[in-house]
């Protein structure tokens, strides 16, 4: 029989699909402040407790690897971004479980709805999370430097460069962000998704360049740093907050100053956003395909 | 056209198990259809082979029309579908998670806001429309998941065991809802282990046991089967030995033949056409022979008996218990 004389829904466009996701999850994260307050608290005690507390001490470690003058706040701001960045994707995946479990991950295959604009919309509405959260956190690093006494420039490139800062917040959480729903996927269970989300975050960070230069560390913390993808997210984003080169863990000198770390750093979470990408989106359509297993 | 038509449809997961062996379907447009099982038949994997969300191992599905394989978008486009869990977004209000659903299906925006709430006063959460749904109760939360089920006004509704859990206030007023959007014209396929839910609503009726179809037909036809209306004797100490010895009295008493007399937990249940006018006589002579009588009922037969006689051949087997266990039949309660 044709199509014109069956009675059905329309169904949307790709785009139309997209914005009906997004804004589902939109209003989710508006319904529970309470969460983005939260997930916002873990890089705020860090931030203002490591700079009130090791400020002095880091400072020296800070200034033998930066050069003199420098702020701890404006060393350790690009590594809360990025951790802002971390926690926001580990929420990824503990969504996509919460729909699993409440069963709106099965009632949305079973309408008509692209099943990429669905996976899309989501994303984008953490990508937004991601966008402000890294943007509090860029004020309140202000309002600490600022306290500090205020030495020279904040972020050395500027409007742009803080702009910037945000845009590697978004490409470093995208790999995690697709880890996290693997880890989903595979466990199927909101608790275990946390845990196993979480328990990576602080190993993570700490084996890493984002609370001391990589020089001062031991030798082998040195060698987990190099391949650990928290400095690329660091560097790249410390790179455009001091305006130079700060990358120690890969020697690039061909692209001249900050972009000798920009370009190594975001090729680095770049591929790796593509790796896990492409994992995640095959365990995605193995869970939404319609096969029998 | 056949609002859903299914070809020996099959479905075995990769463990080996054949969860649906060979099940072929054919409802017509506007028809209440009852795919009745108990837990683990089949009943679930078929309607989810049905809605898309698992493709048969072989076999031929077509809903309103379209193939569920080629043209599953067209196939979802036509059919709402509740889930046996209730799904629906509990951090949403109820207005949302409809209007949710309602974009989700394309429903025109300048149609939403009446059909939203419309569906809203069907499934009465008018009145608190705008709480989060995770404060509902069970039941709110159900009639709130019929409500996204048919958001956009589909043509064929799949119902998935949707009463399960719920009391019996709630349970009548879900089926008040089904028959509602029946008499309006759409295919329910409701699949249920209530054998008094597929009495009460379904026009007609498929039983399924280990993924196949073992009896169909309507509910009157099924009952039929059964051979009459039951009596149901309780007795005082109701010892193995002694209702055989009531079950010999019952027999000689009745001249009836030895499959209409089982023996029960506490009793006798007499399947009879003739249960009614017999019923004095039975009774009487269990007296005489001593036996104390404590409770008895006459019914006609439910589709507990429908389903025992087919499912367990439990017209042979005298100790088949008739639904008392399942607790679905309103006249036990009486006894």
């Amino acid at each position: 029989m044709s199509e014109s004389t069956a009675r059905k829904a329309t169904g949307n466009g790709f785009l139309t699909d997209t914005w009906v996701n997004l804004k589902r999850w939109l209003i989710k994260t508006t319904r529970n402040p309470f969460v983005m307050v939260l997930s916002l608290l873990n890089p705020v005690i860090f931030l203002v407790l490591f700079t009130e507390v090791f400020g002095g001490i880091a400072g020296q470690a800070i200034g033998q690897a930066m050069g003199t003058e420098t702020s701890y706040v404006v060393y350790l701001v690009p590594a809360i971004a990025v951790q802002t960045a971390l926690i926001a994707a580990t929420t990824s995946g503990i969504g996509l479980v919460e729909d699993i479990e409440n069963g709106m991950f099965e009632k949305v295959l079973v309408s008509p709805m692209h099943r990429g604009a669905v996976f899309l919309g989501k994303s984008l509405s953490e990508v937004l999370r991601i966008v402000v959260q890294i943007c509090i956190i860029l004020t309140l690093g202000y309002g600490l430097f600022l306290l500090d006494g205020g030495g020279g420039a904040y972020v050395a490139t500027g409007l742009l460069g803080a702009l910037g800062i945000v845009v590697v917040g978004v490409v470093f959480a995208i790999w995690f962000a697709a880890f996290s729903n693997v880890v989903a996927l595979v466990t199927r269970d909101q608790e275990s998704t946390i845990i196993g989300v979480n328990l990576l975050q602080f190993p993570l960070l700490f084996l890493s360049s984002a609370f001391l230069p990589v020089e001062v560390l031991p030798g082998w913390v040195q060698v987990v740093a190099a391949v650990n993808p928290i400095t690329y997210g660091v560097d790249a984003a410390r790179a455009l907050m001091f305006g130079r080169d700060v990358m120690t863990v890969l020697e690039v000198t061909r692209f001249g100053g900050l972009w000798n770390t920009l370009v190594p750093a975001l090729a680095v979470l770049v591929v790796l956003d593509v790796v896990l990408g492409a994992v995640a989106v095959r365990f995605l359509n193995r869970a939404s395909g319609a096969e029998v297993r | 056209m056949d609002a859903i038509d299914a070809r020996g449809v099959a479905v075995t997961y990769a463990d080996g198990t054949e969860a649906v062996r060979d099940v072929s379907l054919d409802i017509p447009e506007g028809e209440f259809f009852g795919f009745l099982g108990a837990n683990g038949a089949g009943k679930t994997t078929t309607i989810k082979a049905l809605v898309t969300l698992l493709r048969p191992t072989a076999g031929e599905v077509t809903v309103n029309g379209y193939d569920v394989e080629t043209e599953s978008r067209a196939v979802r486009e036509s059919i709402g579908y509740m889930a046996q869990e209730t799904s629906i977004d509990p951090e949403l209000t109820a207005r949302e998670n409809v209007r949710f659903a309602c974009e989700a299906y394309g429903v025109p925006p300048g149609d939403r806001r009446g059909r939203i709430a419309d569906l809203l006063e069907l499934v009465d959460l008018a009145d608190v429309a705008d709480k989060p749904a995770k404060d509902y109760s069970g039941g709110m939360k159900k009639r709130l998941d019929v409500a996204t089920a048919l958001a956009h006004d589909p043509p064929i509704v799949f119902l998935d065991e949707p009463t399960t859990g719920l009391d019996p206030k709630a349970r009548n007023r879900l089926w008040d809802y089904f028959r509602r959007i029946n008499d309006q014209g759409t295919t329910v396929f409701l699949t249920t282990q209530y054998l008094e839910e597929a009495d009460q609503l379904c026009d007609r009726i498929s039983v399924i046991r280990d993924g196949v179809i073992v009896a169909s037909g309507s509910p009157t036809e099924l009952k039929s089967r059964v051979g009459g209306d039951v009596l149901e004797v309780s007795l005082d100490d109701p010892t193995d030995e002694r209702l055989a010895r009531a079950r010999d009295v019952v027999l000689d008493a009745g001249g009836l033949a030895g499959d209409a007399v089982a023996t029960t937990d506490d009793g006798l249940s007499v399947t009879s056409p003739d249960a009614r006018r017999l019923g004095t006589d039975l009774l009487v002579a269990l007296r005489e022979a001593g036996f104390a009588v404590t409770g008895f009922n006459v019914r006609g037969p439910t589709l507990d008996d429908v389903f025992l006689a087919i499912t367990d051949e439990g017209l042979d087997e005298p100790n088949g218990a008739t639904g008392e266990d399942r607790g679905t039949d309103p006249a036990e309660a009486s006894r």
